[in-house]
């Protein structure tokens, strides 16, 4: 089975999307000639045209609207956005057109809006940004964050073949810092399904994204200390999988949410109603939040070291809630 | 003079550079009279006011004859336009009587430019109107009684009570976008969807409005610039009506005419009186001829003004008085009239009493039938919000041509630069 980078299996995933369904298109800036600006579309507009790889001017609320456009004439989108925190720009596109017009007026928007998130880069403000909860928080709007490569094919392939807005956060940093196997043969990970990355007893992490690979560093050095994490990768943020998060609590009675998003109106509050709704007795402890702080990001490595939840904060707080 | 009526309305752009700095383009303006006023604003003793400058006793032009309407294509605009004028007035009388949720938006004044342009669309083109609109509703199929049901917010209601006013669709027959509050957002949408229709190998002309004050939004500019960018026959009828809500042009925009901004977006751009059907529904179509061709979208700027409120609450008691006698003279369903009826003699005055009185009877019936219809249950609030169980099957509408693919790149490639380190 072939090895791939988290980049390499999301542009597999969108080609082999394209072979497979005509109706698919990629729209954004620079994804033509250039390949994108992370190379996500590189070859693409050799094989497939520039009917089908469109290079638009600047103008992000006209790369979504246009989309939507498209998708009214059964068409499925694919609009790039060269870094998902311009995705301010497009806001009004995405949470008023698109977002609500299922549930106004009957009419689905197939399209799938994706893009690099996250820090560890040194990016600064404008080129880390973890924008995904205005997005969690809007009807109608599907919000997917992949951890590995094998989930980010599976999923940028079953985003496509949604009938609804999907807003695909690729996380950055892990790029090229990932390598799994990937099957050759079409497979997809469903939506809306979290998946439990390692089976522990004591407590669990429930995360997405780069965090995970933070969770599972920590794990490992826990192991020696005795304490078996369970960590859950959330893999789809909306809609959540409340049924896989009711399960770990009720199986370890301590959890730890651990997101790289700021801290307040992250997801981790979501999920921390949620357990109080559904598992509160099956709590040992009390939930635990681990979040970036609540500024932007900042640009200078130590800083921006500052802001992003560390192993060192997973390992303190694990061991705190382990003994609690 | 007889020459100059014959020329063609949307001509492209003529490029005179002198130097190499310079460009000049002409933007046709096919109004038999070019009302020139200024709206400032003064202060009054204790108050602050709008006050209008500029020479307002021109009388009435005559209607401008269509290179392309015949007796029965103008008859039937005219019926549309006292079909919406009627159901206007109707919908104000379910306001005053309490059955109306939330304000109404009227169109008074502006029937010319919402139902001749609609009419110039095919039946596989595609529209979104804007709160004024509604004329062009009706003319692409919705009964009467659908729009009522929407103000009435009923369980019948296209959005069967989910949305309100004009905020309704359908992509199946009728080729109607649902507008959204936010102004300007409709034009990259109305451009997507010329895109999608072009992907799989059809030249369609898609319509949409924007107001003087619309206009100003960046989400306009994105749009047609995009389509400008990409050719997509997208006609954009931006319906320069003087005010939007309480701001007059004076303090929307810059420029002498707003047809001027085709020249930065690179696109034919015409000024027509928006009063005028005939000349609403020539440049409309010569904008659709355009668009099925694939040369691209055409802004057409309609010269009138609004002649009520923003909406039912607002008196507009802002507007100077002699605007509004200026307008009423030019009301476009009584130039219409009179140009049927006196000019062209294709009505009989009893016809035309006959056409009105009928298309009241049709407003009646409409109107009893939507006032009966039920509120939704409030549980019918729920779901919707995924298109999921099947609830679509999502296919190409137009078949997706054979486009080749290329050969050369594969798969498989090696390590490749990034944007940041």
């Amino acid at each position: 089975m072939p090895q791939l980078t988290y980049l390499e299996a999301i542009r597999q995933g969108i080609w082999e999307e394209m072979e497979r369904d005509p109706s698919v298109f990629c729209i954004g800036e620079d994804i033509g000639i250039y390949g994108g600006a992370f190379k996500v579309t590189d070859g693409f507009i050799d094989r497939f045209g520039p009917e089908r790889v469109i290079d638009t001017p600047i103008a992000e609320s006209a790369i979504v609207g246009a989309a939507f456009g498209a998708a009214l004439t059964g068409l499925r989108p694919v609009a790039e956005f060269q870094f998902m925190d311009f995705i301010g720009c497009a806001f009004n596109q995405i949470v008023n057109m698109v977002g609500s017009a299922h549930y106004r007026w009957g009419a689905p928007g197939p399209l799938v809006i994706r893009g690099p998130s996250g820090g560890h880069v040194h990016g600064g403000p404008f080129h880390s940004q973890n924008p995904e909860m205005w997005f969690v928080h809007a009807p109608g709007i599907k919000v997917v964050c992949p951890s590995g490569a094998y989930d980010a094919k599976g999923l940028i392939k079953a985003s496509i073949r949604d009938n609804n807005p999907v807003i695909f956060f690729e996380h950055k940093y892990l790029y090229r810092r990932i390598k799994e196997e990937v099957p050759a043969e079409d497979y997809i990970v469903p939506l809306g399904k979290a998946r439990t990355v390692r089976e522990g007893r004591d407590l669990s992490i429930i995360t997405y994204a780069a965090m995970v690979h933070t969770a599972i560093e920590a794990a490992e050095t826990l192991s020696k200390e005795g304490i078996d994490v369970e960590i859950v990768d959330l893999r789809t943020l909306a809609p959540l999988d409340r049924d896989a998060i009711v399960t770990t609590v009720r199986k370890t009675n301590k959890v730890i949410l651990l997101h790289e998003h700021s801290r307040t109106g992250g997801l981790a509050g979501e999920i921390a109603a949620i357990i109080n709704e559904e598992a509160f007795d099956d709590l040992d402890g009390p939930i635990v939040r681990i979040a970036g702080q609540d500024t932007p990001v900042p640009f200078s490595p130590p800083q921006e070291e500052y802001f992003l939840p560390k192993v060192s904060d997973v390992l303190r707080e694990a061991r705190h809630l382990k003994a609690y | 003079m007889a020459k100059k009526q014959k020329k063609q309305l949307t001509a492209k752009p003529t490029r005179n550079s002198t130097d190499s700095n310079q460009r000049t383009y002409t933007i046709p303006d096919y109004r038999l009279e070019k009302p020139d006023f200024d709206v400032r604003q003064v202060r009054k003793g204790s108050k602050v006011a709008y006050e209008v400058t500029g020479d307002m006793s021109a009388p009435v032009p005559p209607i401008r004859e269509s290179k392309y309407l015949n007796k029965k294509q103008c008859i039937e605009i005219y019926r549309w336009m006292v079909l919406n004028r009627r159901m206007e007035v109707t919908l104000e009388n379910l306001y005053k009587q309490g059955k109306v949720v939330g304000g109404v938006y009227f169109g008074l004044g502006q029937e010319a430019c919402s139902c001749a342009s609609a009419y110039a669309l095919r039946k596989e083109d595609w529209f979104a109107p804007m709160i004024r609109n509604q004329g062009s509703t009706l003319v692409r199929g919705f009964p009467p009684r659908d729009i009522m049901m929407q103000y009435m917010a009923k369980a019948g209601s296209p959005t069967g009570g989910r949305d309100g006013t004009s905020h309704f669709g359908d992509i199946k027959d009728r080729n109607m976008v649902a507008p959204i509050s936010m102004l300007g957002d409709l034009v990259p949408v109305l451009a997507g969807v010329a895109l999608g229709a072009r992907l799989q190998g059809k030249n369609l002309a898609v319509m949409t409005y924007i107001g003087d004050g619309g206009q100003s939004t960046g989400v306009t500019y994105e749009g047609l610039n995009f389509a400008a960018v990409q050719d997509l026959g997208l006609v954009l009828f931006v319906e320069s009506n003087l005010w939007a809500y309480s701001t007059p042009s004076s303090m929307q925009y810059r420029v002498k005419d707003l047809a001027e901004r085709a020249i930065g977006y690179g696109i034919p751009g015409v000024i027509i009186d928006g009063t005028d059907a005939c000349q609403v529904y020539d440049a409309a179509h010569e904008a659709c001829e355009r668009a099925r061709r694939g040369e691209g979208p055409t802004l057409i700027e309609a010269k009138m003004m609004r002649m009520k409120g923003h909406a039912i609450h607002d008196g507009a008691d802002y507007v100077p008085k002699a605007m509004l006698e200026f307008w009423r003279k030019r009301d476009p369903i009584a130039r219409f009239e009179n140009f049927l009826v006196n000019v062209k003699k294709w009505l009989t005055s009893a016809e035309n009493q006959k056409l009105i009185s009928d298309v009241e009877t049709q407003v009646e019936a409409e109107r009893d039938l939507a006032v009966a219809s039920p509120m939704p249950e409030p549980e019918s609030a729920a779901g919707g919000v995924y298109c999921e169980n099947g609830c679509h099957e999502i296919k190409p509408k137009y078949g997706m041509p054979k486009v080749k693919k290329g050969t050369a790149a594969t798969l498989e490639r090696t390590e490749a630069a990034i944007h940041l380190k």
